[in-house]
This record gives structure tokens, C-alpha cells and sequence, in this order.
């Protein structure tokens, strides 16, 4: 009898932090995270080693340590506490983007906010913040999402930030937000044919906005300011024209946007079944491959690496996105759900768009690889994806007690 | 925050998730089968075109062919020209520490340049693997000295490259032509078929270009790892041979294949008949004066000097990237140098046309040697009042003298008699007014000119007086009138009555020789013309020839006067009060007989008022100078003259 009066109770501190975490961490994400992170370690040593020594591999591997801190101290709070934050971070969000694209107005366009000491690139940040934005708001709209008032007021919220990421102009994040909002509505459990809606809405918005851009677009224009200039704030530049141009009629000729994708086509393709071996990919020893240590990484994998090692890579890929998806549909709680969720479709955005961009089924924009390309800020960024994703199973434990 | 009041998840959820999960597995799936494409299916296919990126033909320079003069004079070949190169980024000693200032000091004293400016040469270069051009065409001395000092100069290369030499300089000039780069319409009509690319060098006039395609030569080709950023570079080792440069202009270390070198083949040699001595002879006789001098050989038409005046330019200046103030001083001068009077400029041949004629009337049958005319001084057409004079009165005149004395009413009547038609088909048949076949480009044919000719011209122009007059074939008899001819007809005339009748092909290049064409002359009408035209040197007295006696060789000729300006405007005047302009134009043709080899000589002397005594002189020293030389002395005298 006694023992049953002196059962336990749970403790009625809630910890913010709570490091013990660790120790009930999942073990096979981090591993499959580890044997990217040494591929891409290799692959940047071999890209890089011949021109600049171990500068870029020892920097990038800085930054794998400093991010599994990050990711660590992710894992170790509880992501509600993060969430209750997310009205404030919107806010911040909102003001910085504004402030990062009143500072281009005068020192011409960029990414980095200068913030003293250290520069930020606030469409990086908005990635995370939209993440948590959108997993509060779904859960405090709760099951009224059902009402297509509330579907509506999905847009509004994550409208302003594409706007003003559009208007810096990085289209690869703001492209990447789009995707991030509507599976997200679409798993806090929206009614399918709203999306449908939605989805043919946007359709029907798009197509005439490309159609006016595109249609008397010329490739060889007469005039060199037309190829600088766009003509509004929202207008598509020369250049993206150019590559959405080419992509559409395969244009013929040997214009900037092509150069690059059939340099990487040919790295791939050249690769082979078995690929060509360490530093032995002519593409990129030749300097015929530009971009080989960021956004075209992967096609000097591929020359290296050959077929087999495109499919160990895209299987690594597979399996660590579908893992987060299991503590996704493990997670007992929404918000954990749409966490998981929103962080697996960043991850998979940069990489499936990236890898499709290098094997020419999609028109070149600059989007980085993760684990892969060179780049600090970015593979922070991912380590703190993997970080929320692995914070996610943590919850599920709570309900043991 | 309570950890008992989670919302709980919506029925369902869990499908939603899993329609994700197969969403991604499609997706890398999808990317999985494009890998496959590219790196299993079209395989083959791009992996040439990586191979195409990687390995560039460098092309390795060659010799163009050499063009050889009478006697296997070299006139034109190629000589290793040397240029000095400066590479920085190899300009370092063990350690790696640059040593350009250093370098650059030791340097511009060995080849005597300024520091300052080759200093600025190196620091304005692209690339610090660019091979920078510091001294073009050095001398040899140059080039020894900087390979003794070459332990001193790290980075500092000899490139040599063949380049072609003019032995002669301004002589024949004209005649050799001059090369320059292909121009882009001669590379769209003619170039992708003979296999010319954009960097070649082509003939642009003279030899140069008629023989091109048996001169030129084809480069060959060393196979070299092509970088994307940067350009193979050659230099010369030590020993002379071409190499390939250590780093490209990009600064990859540069490697050649082995095995792939493709050897230049160099161009085949020219030989050809022309006299480079006697063709400075006559260039520094025609000196100050416009001008033309035709020497041939009378019995197989090898030209031994085709000389003009203006003609002074080198065709070095056109290779030679320092000369291009020269260059461009040549294009603006008039009269053009460039210009053969010889065979591109065609103008009345006055009385020398009269041997013509003379020949023509002799085997028609129209004269023979008793046919007699009286010259008064001038004829008279029926219904014409206008009279065509002549320049003195002859009397009764018959052939021999009227060629000795040039009476030019003795040939009014031959002209009238035989008719134009007659005279035009003769004319071309002794090739006046028509291309002579010479091998060089650009020759003119001039006029020899009937009714037809007239007709068609006359339309042309729009202009109503299409019909031919009679007076008009009497200009024409005296080869004036609408007649033009160039010095080389005139010169292939001459040879045509002394090698007995037949026309030669007058050419340059020795295997151009075309068998003569025989004209079928009786014996009688040659040594009738040939009488009249050894009289006209030999009569002391009426001969217009005769200002070139006493000379010891057996000169005959014909001399004329082509009258430029009307008499009317210029009869009053002293020879040294008429204008430039309208001064007579002189012509004198001329041999010497009973000597081997025969030759046929045309003077031709713009301006130079009268044929006897301004142009006769130049063919007298033309000839002295021909038969007086060692190598042709002794005269030989063959055992039967020809009258």
C-alpha cells in the first residue's frame, strides 16, 4: 500500500533548458547528419584544395562545430517556450527585412544587415522565424483552419515577408517560403479543396505575371541598359528572364545563364557510372565548372563520384528528411508535428531544387546544397534545421512521466 | 505551461504525413532518374564534350615557301624572328620571393631599353602568367645575350617564330606583293575550303598571292591541356626548338600531350625568270620620273624585270608591326606605288602601234615592199575637210621607211585601206588591248577598239554617237584614238616579230612556261619589219631612233610618241614650257639582234615627251646594261642575222 501512496509525482518545475536531452537524443540522425557532413568535407577539399589549399574546408568544418553547439542548444530547449516567442521574432523579422532593403536603397543591393559587430542576413533568418511564426499560429488557430477565413489569414501573415524578401531581390528564399506556408496549412489540416483553391488561385495569378515578363522578352536586346535595369520593383531582371527564357525555348547560343548548366551537365554526365575519382574531375580542375564549391557543388560531386555516389548522397538525403518526417508523425503534439514539418520542407527545398538545378531540370537561381556548398551562414542555418528536428522527439518523451 | 493540456492531434494527421513522406521519396526519386540519364544513358555523348573542354590543338608555326629569282637568287624566304617575352609570375628565385624589379633593371640594360617604360609594360599586363612581349624582332646578338644571362633572368623566355624576310627591299617590291591577315570576306569565300582560319597570313598582291595555295604553308599543332581561363603560350628553348610554355597566360602549369604533336609542313618554293639585278637597274633608272620598264625573254616569255616608277615600298613594312607609320604613308601616296605601270595602267601607245599595224598590212597583202605612199604632210579623207597631219613630210614613203621614220601618213593610208575590223582582229591577235596571261593579279587589258567596241561603250555611257568613223580608224592607225595598250603588250609585240612570229606568254614563274603561240608570218613581212626598224636606230639622219647611236650592239626598235594634249594648245611651246600634264607620253621598244638570248625591251615614259629622244636613252642603257654584264659577256653573235 505504501508503495502506491509514495508513487512519484511529476515535478512541477518545467525547464526551459534542460540538458538532459542529450542523452535521450535520437541516434540515427545524427549519424547520417555526420557521414554528410564528412562527404561534403571531402567533396570541398577536392574542389577547393588545388587553388586555395584547406583554407575553405577548415573554415567549413568551424562551422560545423560551432553549428552542432547551435544545434545542441536547440535540442536542449523546449521548443514551446521558442514558439510563445514567435510574435515578438515576427515582429523583429519584419523590422529587419525592412531595414536590410532601406540599406540597399544606398549601398546598392544586398543580402547583410550590419548590425555592429556582426552582419546577418535577415531572408536567411526568416526562414526559422516563419517556421515558428507559422506553427504558433496554427496552433493557436487551432481547428477553426477548417474556415477558409483562417486559410486566408495564413497568406497574410507570411505575405509581408516574401513581399519584402522579393523586394531585395533574393527569389530563392522567397520562393522557398511559399512551399513552406502551404504544407504547412497543409498539415494543421486546412480542407484539401481550399488548397486546390488556393493552389489554382495562384496558378491563375502567376501565369499571366510570366507571360507578361517572358512574352516579348528579347535574348539579344540591342540596347545594353535593358540588360541591366528591370524595369519595376517587382519586374524580373535581364538575367532571369534570360535563364527562365532559355529553360522554357532552349535558346541557342552560348548565353551566361546556359554556360553554367551545360558546364554542370557535363560535369555530371562525364562523371559516369563510377566517376572519375578524387581531384580528378576535369570539369572542375580545368575551371570549365563555375561556382564548383557553392551552388554547383554537386555536379563536381557527380563528376568525382559518378552515379553510385549521386545515389548514396540522395539516399543519405532521403533518409534523414524521412526520419525527421517519423519524429514528425511520432510527435504527440501539433506544434511539434508542424516544427518537423516546416524544417523538413527548408531542407528539402535547397536540396531537391539545387540538385535539380545542377542536373539541368530547372533554370539556374543561386541556392546553396546543405552540408555541401561553401557557405558559414547557411550551414549554421542547417545545423539549427537539424537541431529543431531533433528537439522534436524530446516532447514525446515528456509524456512518459 | 502545463505539460496536460497538449492539444491533441486532429484524426488524420498521420496520412498527411506519410502523403509528404511519398511526396519526397518522388522527388529524389525524380532526381535519381535524371542521374541516371545523364551518367549511365547519354554517357558517351558528354563525356566528349568534357574530353572536347580539356585538350586544344596550340598551333606551331611554319615556314612559308621561298620565291627564287633568275639564277636561284633567293627574293623572298623567312628568317627566325626572335621576340624576347617576360613572364613575372616566373620571375622568382627558389624561395618564391619575386625578383621583377630586379630583373627588370638587368634587362632593359642587356637590351638596351628604358627601365621606366618596360616597367610599365610588365605592371600594365593582365595576368602574372602572361608572356608579355618586351623587344619584337631582336637581333641575334640580343638573343644570345639574353640565353648566356638566362640563369640571371628567371622569367625572361626567347620566342621564335618564322617570319617572312624581302632580300631585296623596295627592288621588286611591287612584283613580290606583300602578305597580310586574312580578311574576314576572303575567309567567307575562300578560306573554309583551303582550310584558312582567322589568324593566317595570306598574300595580299604581287607572287604572294597569285601562288598563295603552293607558297603557303600549314601550321601544325602541339595538343596542350586547355584550361577555361587562359591561353597556351609557345617559347624556344635553348636549342631552338618550339616548346610549350611552362604556365598558360592564366598561370596553369601547361604540359604537352605526348604523341599528339602534328608537324608544320612548310610551303613549296618558287622559282621563278625574274632578273633581280637587271630589275634595280631599271627601278634606279626610272628614279624621279613616272615610268615603266617590260624586259622579256623574246623567245619563251619569261619576264626578266617588270620595273614601274613610283614603286618605292618594301613589302617588309606589311609584316613588320613597327612600320605601320610607313604603312599607312604608302596608302596616301600618289601616284600609288603600289601600282605596276607595267601592267596595270594602260594609255595610247602612239607609234609603236605602227609595227603592229605594219605586220598586219604586210600579211594581208594590203602593201608589200615596193607599195609606195606620198607624204606630204598630212591625209585627207574624201568628204572630210579636216586633215590628219603628220609630224613631218616623207615624200614617197614605203614600209621600211615609214616604220625608220615613223610617217604616220604612210599608215593613215595602210589603216584606211585595210579597215578597223581588220586592224581590231589583228591587234588582238599580236595581243594588244588584251590580257597577256601574265601571272600576276590585276593586270589590265586595255582597248583595241572596233566597231562593235564603240557601239557598246557609247551605250553604256548613254550617249547618242554609236556609229564608227572613218577618221576614227585613222587615229587608230597611229595608235592613238580610243587605243590604249600597256608597256608588257607592247613588249610581247616586239618579242612577237623578233622570235619570228609568235606570241609569247609572258610569265614569272618558270613552270608557268606556255609554248608560244605561232602566228603563221611569212619570212618576208618579219624582215621587211625588221629592216624598217633597225633603220630607224641606224638612219643618222630621219631614224627617230637614232639619238641611242653609236652603241656596239645591233640595236632595232620602234619609237612613240602618244600625244596627250591638242597640238593646237601646245605647238607654239618649247619642250620645257609645256605643262607637266600635257606632255607627250614617250614609248620605245627595242632589241638587239644577232645575240643570245634574244630579248624584247618596252619603255615606257609617262610625260616624257618624245619617244626617240625620252624614252630611247632608257632602252639603250637598258640593253647595255643587259648584254654588258659578266655573267652574259661574251656576247654571243649567232651565225645568222636576222633581217
Amino acid at each position: 500500500m505504501m508503495a502506491k501512496i509514495k508513487t512519484k509525482k511529476p515535478s512541477p518545475v518545467v525547464r526551459i533548458v534542460d540538458w538532459r536531452n542529450l542523452t535521450r537524443m535520437d541516434w540515427f540522425m545524427p549519424i547520417i547528419v555526420l557521414i554528410l557532413a564528412i562527404i561534403g568535407w571531402v567533396t570541398l577539399y577536392s574542389a577547393t584544395e588545388i587553388q586555395y589549399e584547406s583554407y575553405f574546408v577548415t573554415r567549413q568544418m568551424a562551422a560545423f562545430g560551432i553549428g552542432v553547439l547551435i544545434a545542441a542548444l536547440i535540442l536542449c530547449t523546449d521548443y514551446r517556450f521558442v514558439v510563445a516567442l514567435a510574435p515578438i521574432m515576427y515582429l523583429a523579422i519584419l523590422v529587419m527585412l525592412y531595414a536590410t532593403l532601406s540599406a540597399d536603397a544606398i549601398k546598392g543591393s544586398s543580402r547583410w544587415l550590419n548590425l555592429g559587430p556582426v552582419s546577418i542576413q535577415p531572408s536567411e533568418l526568416s526562414k526559422f522565424v516563419m517556421v515558428y511564426v507559422l506553427a504558433w499560429y496554427f496552433n493557436f488557430v487551432g481547428d477553426r483552419i477548417k474556415k477558409l477565413p483562417f486559410v486566408i489569414l495564413t497568406f497574410v501573415i507570411a505575405g509581408p515577408p516574401i513581399l519584402l524578401i522579393l523586394g531585395q531581390p533574393d527569389l530563392g528564399t522567397a520562393v522557398c517560403l511559399i512551399p513552406l506556408t502551404g504544407i504547412m496549412l497543409f498539415l494543421a489540416g486546412s480542407r484539401i479543396w481550399h488548397l486546390v483553391f488556393l493552389v489554382l488561385a495562384g496558378i491563375v495569378v502567376l501565369l499571366p505575371f510570366v507571360y507578361f515578363q517572358i512574352h516579348d522578352f528579347d535574348p539579344n536586346p540591342k540596347l545594353r541598359s535593358t540588360m541591366i535595369e528591370a524595369a519595376g520593383p517587382y519586374d524580373l531582371k535581364y538575367h532571369q528572364k534570360k535563364r527562365i527564357h532559355s529553360f522554357l525555348f532552349a535558346d541557342e547560343g552560348d548565353n551566361d545563364g546556359d554556360y553554367q548548366q551545360i558546364q554542370s551537365t557535363i560535369a555530371v554526365g562525364s562523371g559516369g557510372l563510377k566517376g572519375k575519382g578524387f581531384q580528378q574531375g576535369t570539369q572542375t580542375r580545368l575551371s570549365y565548372l563555375p561556382y564548383h564549391y557553392t551552388d554547383f557543388i554537386f555536379a563536381h560531386y557527380a563528376e568525382e563520384r559518378g552515379f553510385v555516389g549521386c545515389a548514396i548522397l540522395m539516399c543519405l538525403y532521403a533518409a534523414l528528411l524521412l526520419r525527421g518526417l517519423m519524429f514528425a508523425r511520432e510527435c504527440p503534439d501539433m506544434m511539434g508535428t508542424q516544427l518537423a514539418v516546416g524544417v523538413i520542407v527548408i531542407l528539402t527545398y535547397h536540396s531537391v531544387i539545387n540538385i535539380a538545378i545542377n542536373i539541368d531540370l530547372l533554370p539556374v537561381t543561386g541556392l546553396p546544397l546543405p552540408f555541401m556548398s561553401w557557405g558559414r551562414t547557411f550551414y549554421l542555418t542547417t545545423m539549427a534545421c537539424i537541431g529543431i528536428l531533433l528537439s522534436v522527439p524530446m516532447r514525446k518523451n515528456a509524456f512518459v512521466y | 505551461m502545463s505539460t496536460r493540456n497538449e492539444p491533441t492531434r486532429y484524426e488524420g494527421v498521420e496520412y498527411r504525413i506519410q502523403f509528404l513522406a511519398l511526396g519526397l521519396a518522388a522527388a529524389f526519386g525524380l532526381l535519381c532518374f535524371q542521374c541516371w540519364n545523364l551518367q549511365v544513358i547519354q554517357y558517351e555523348a558528354i563525356n566528349q564534350q568534357a574530353e572536347n573542354n580539356q585538350v586544344r590543338p596550340i598551333a606551331l608555326p611554319s615556314n612559308r615557301g621561298t620565291i627564287y629569282g633568275r639564277g636561284d637568287v633567293i627574293l623572298a624566304d623567312n628568317r627566325a624572328c626572335t621576340d624576347i617575352v617576360f613572364t613575372p609570375g616566373e620571375c622568382t628565385d627558389d624561395a618564391g620571393q619575386s625578383r621583377v624589379d630586379e630583373v627588370i633593371v638587368k634587362l632593359a640594360d642587356l637590351l638596351d631599353l628604358s627601365d621606366e617604360a618596360l616597367r610599365e609594360k610588365v605592371e600594365a599586363s593582365g595576368h602574372p602568367f602572361e608572356q608579355i612581349v618586351i623587344k619584337q624582332e631582336v637581333t641575334e646578338a640580343d638573343r644570345i645575350r639574353i640565353q648566356e644571362h638566362a640563369f640571371a633572368l628567371p622569367g625572361a623566355d626567347t620566342v621564335v617564330k618564322p617570319q617572312r624576310r624581302y632580300l631585296h627591299g623596295e627592288t621588286g617590291g611591287q612584283l613580290l606583293g606583300y602578305l597580310g591577315l586574312i580578311s574576314p570576306k576572303e575567309l567567307e569565300t575562300w578560306g573554309e575550303e583551303n582550310d584558312y582560319d582567322q589568324n593566317d597570313w595570306v598574300g595580299k598582291g604581287g607572287l604572294e598571292r597569285m601562288y598563295e595555295s603552293s607558297l603557303r604553308s600549314f601550321d601544325g599543332s602541339a595538343m596542350v591541356t586547355q584550361h577555361a581561363w587562359g591561353s597556351a603560350q609557345l617559347r624556344t628553348s635553348q636549342h631552338g626548338n618550339i616548346v610549350v610554355a611552362s604556365h598558360d597566360t592564366g598561370g596553369h602549369l601547361m604540359q604537352e600531350l605526348e604523341g599528339l604533336r602534328k608537324d608544320p609542313i612548310p610551303g613549296q618554293p618558287l622559282y621563278t625568270t625574274l632578273d633581280i639585278d637587271l630589275q634595280k637597274y631599271c627601278e634606279q633608272l626610272l628614279k624621279g620620273i613616272e615610268g615603266a620598264i617590260v624586259v622579256l625573254e623574246a623567245d619563251t616569255g619569261g619576264v626578266l624585270a617588270l620595273a614601274s616608277s613610283p614603286s618605292n615600298f618594301d613589302p617588309t613594312i606589311f609584316i613588320s608591326p613597327s612600320r605601320s607609320s610607313e604603312r599607312v604613308a604608302l596608302m596616301k601616296q600618289k601616284p600609288s606605288p603600289m601600282r605596276n605601270r607595267c601592267y596595270q595602267e594602260n594609255s595610247a601607245p602612239g607609234s609603236t602601234y605602227k609595227i603592229m599595224l605594219a605586220t598586219a598590212a604586210l600579211e594581208e597583202g594590203i602593201i608589200d615592199k615596193n607599195t609606195t605612199f606620198f607624204c606630204g604632210g598630212s591625209f585627207k579623207l574624201p568628204n572630210v575637210n579636216r586633215p590628219w597631219g603628220c609630224h613631218g613630210r616623207h615624200g614617197q614613203t614605203d614600209i621600211v621607211n615609214a616604220i625608220a621614220y615613223s610617217c604616220d601618213v604612210f599608215f593613215y593610208n595602210v589603216g584606211y585601206k585595210m579597215g578597223i575590223e581588220r586592224m581590231h582582229d589583228w591587234g588582238v591577235k599580236m595581243g594588244l588591248g588584251v590580257n597577256t596571261g601574265l601571272d600576276l593579279p590585276g593586270e589590265e587589258a586595255g582597248i583595241m577598239p572596233n566597231a562593235a567596241w564603240k557601239a557598246q561603250y557609247f551605250k553604256d555611257k548613254d550617249r547618242s554617237e554609236q556609229i564608227w568613223y572613218d577618221g576614227e580608224t585613222l587615229n587608230s592607225s597611229i595608235g592613238q584614238g580610243y587605243v590604249t595598250t600597256t608597256p608588257l603588250q607592247c613588249a610581247v609585240m616586239q618579242a612577237c616579230v623578233l622570235n619570228g612570229g609568235k606570241l609569247v606568254v609572258p610569265h614569272l614563274a618558270r613552270d608557268e612556261f606556255q609554248i608560244p603561240i605561232e602566228l603563221n608570218l611569212k619570212q618576208s613581212t618579219l624582215d621587211l619589219v625588221m629592216q624598217g626598224m633597225r633603220k630607224c636606230i641606224t638612219d643618222p639622219n630621219r631614224g627617230t631612233g637614232r639619238h641611242i647611236m653609236p652603241s656596239p650592239l645591233k640595236f632595232v626598235g620602234k619609237t612613240g610618241t602618244a600625244q596627250i594634249a591638242s597640238k593646237q594648245f601646245t605647238k607654239d611651246m618649247e619642250d620645257d614650257e609645256i605643262p607637266y600634264n600635257m606632255r607627250d607620253d614617250a614609248w620605245f621598244i627595242a632589241s638587239v639582234l644577232d645575240v643570245e638570248p634574244r630579248v624584247s625591251v618596252c619603255i615606257f615614259f609617262k610625260h616624257g615627251l618624245h619617244g626617240g629622244t625620252g624614252a630611247g636613252p632608257y632602252g639603250k642603257k637598258v640593253l647595255e646594261y643587259f648584254y654588258g654584264r659578266e655573267d652574259n659577256a661574251p656576247v654571243v653573235l649567232a651565225q645568222e642575222g636576222q633581217h
